[in-house]
This record gives C-alpha cells, sequence and structure tokens, in this order.
C-alpha cells in the first residue's frame, strides 16, 4: 500500500506478522501432545523469524515474516509402553516443548497484535482530522 | 491550499486548471499564467484520482466477498482495505469539493 495514507500500511505489516505468529504458537500449542514413535522426527515447534521492511529512505515500512524455522526433531523420550507407536524398550517420542513458555510467548504477541490495532486506529483517525481541514 | 489565480490572468482567461489542488493528486501550483492544457491538466489529476480510489475500493469490495463466502483468510486484510478505501473516498470527495467550491467562488466574482 502505498500513495496518501501508506502510514496505514506500517501497522497493517504488524497485525499480518503478529497474526502469522498466532498461528504459529496455535500450531505449537495444538501440537503439544502430538506423539510419534521413536524411528520418526519429533513434532517439530514453530519459531516466526520476524524481518524489518526497509525502504531505504530511513523511515522503515514495518515488519514482515521473514521465514519459519523448526524446533528440535529429537523431541523428549517417554515411556508409555501400552502406547500403540511405543518401540520395543516402550519408547514414545513427545515434541521437545515448553507449555509455559508458549503461553508467555502467546500473551506477547496477542498484545503486540492489538498494539498495532490501537496504532493503525490513531493513524486513521489522524488522517480523517487531516480531511476534516477547512471542512 | 488552493493557489489564488494569477492576478495578471484574471479576467480574460481563467480556467480551472489555475485552481491546481496540492500534490496529492499530482498536480503542481503552476507558476506560469492560466492555460487551456492547466484545464485538462487538473481534468487527468482528477482522472487519476478517481482510478485510485477505483482501485482501492475493488481490493476492498474483493475482500468484502472473500469474507460474504467464508474465504477470507485474514481479518485485519479486510479492514486495513475498507479503511483506506473509506479514507481515499473522503480525500477524493475532498478535492472536488475544493474545486468547485474554489469555481464558484470565481463564478461570483464581479468583472
Amino acid at each position: 500500500m502505498s500513495g496518501p495514507f501508506s502510514a496505514l500500511a506500517i501497522p497493517a505489516s504488524g497485525m499480518t506478522t503478529y497474526r502469522a505468529w498466532l498461528d504459529a504458537l496455535s500450531d505449537n500449542v495444538a501440537n503439544v501432545n502430538t506423539v510419534r514413535s521413536t524411528d520418526e522426527p519429533a513434532f517439530q515447534e514453530r519459531f516466526v523469524v520476524a524481518e524489518a521492511r526497509e525502504d531505504g529512505q530511513g523511515i522503515g515500512r514495518g515488519v514482515r515474516v521473514a521465514e519459519v524455522r523448526f524446533g528440535d526433531p529429537t523431541g523428549r523420550l517417554s515411556y508409555q509402553p501400552d502406547h500403540p507407536l511405543a518401540d520395543e524398550n516402550g519408547m514414545v517420542r513427545l515434541p521437545d516443548m515448553n507449555l509455559s513458555d508458549q503461553m508467555t510467548s502467546l500473551i506477547a504477541a496477542q498484545r503486540a497484535y492489538q498494539l498495532n490495532v490501537a496504532v493503525f486506529e490513531r493513524a486513521r483517525d489522524s488522517y480523517q482530522r487531516a480531511l476534516e481541514i477547512g471542512k | 491550499m488552493i493557489p489564488p489565480v494569477a492576478a495578471s490572468s484574471a479576467g480574460a482567461s481563467l480556467s480551472i486548471g489555475a485552481l491546481s489542488p496540492n500534490a496529492t493528486v499530482g498536480v503542481r501550483p503552476q507558476e506560469e499564467a492560466a492555460t487551456g492544457d492547466q484545464g485538462a491538466a487538473f481534468g487527468d489529476a482528477i482522472t487519476r484520482a478517481i482510478g485510485t480510489l477505483e482501485r482501492t475500493q475493488d481490493t476492498a469490495d474483493a475482500y468484502a466477498r472473500q469474507a460474504a463466502t467464508g474465504r477470507l483468510e485474514r481479518v485485519e486484510d479486510y479492514m486495513v482495505a475498507a479503511t483506506e478505501a473509506q479514507l481515499v473516498t473522503q480525500l477524493t470527495v475532498a478535492v472536488r469539493n475544493k474545486a468547485v467550491e474554489a469555481f464558484q467562488e470565481i463564478m461570483r466574482m464581479q468583472v
């Protein structure tokens, strides 16, 4: 988005990025109990890598998702001999994720998203005030 | 701000081109006396502004259709597009109102 209302694009890019982070965190939380057999890699935690968007003129153009990285495929071995996926030693592979970290990040992502919505509303209100000049 | 009509050209060669709006619609205030070309330039600028308006509204409409049919992936995309369309509409209407206002001001002038 460019043109006369370019300041809307910056918080919009923040919303898109934090939405991606929220999606990744939701996916991590949803898969916290995803069990795999020991001959498969465990569910890998998703990490969203954010990157500043530069326009080469000092003031940037917001943020974007540069890439999604994956956590440790080794996971965590758990002794569950009755599990259908258990190997001969009774072990299964669980994702190596800390649920409290996920919840903390979830709060941060949610607040950051809300913050970008607030900035967007401020920008919109400013533009509307500017359009009222001379009315 | 709408620059006043150049005093030297007032009367004989009044044209809408002299009423250049600011750079947001691509017209720069002209130094030289008003000519017919400037009338065309103002018309072009308005056409471009309406083109931008149409584009932003098309984008917003596309997202609205996606929302209505359940294919919208990100809510914020629609809200951002709708807000931009609203602001561009307000800007276009403001430019048009200012131009008409200035034109009427000149038409009321006693010669």
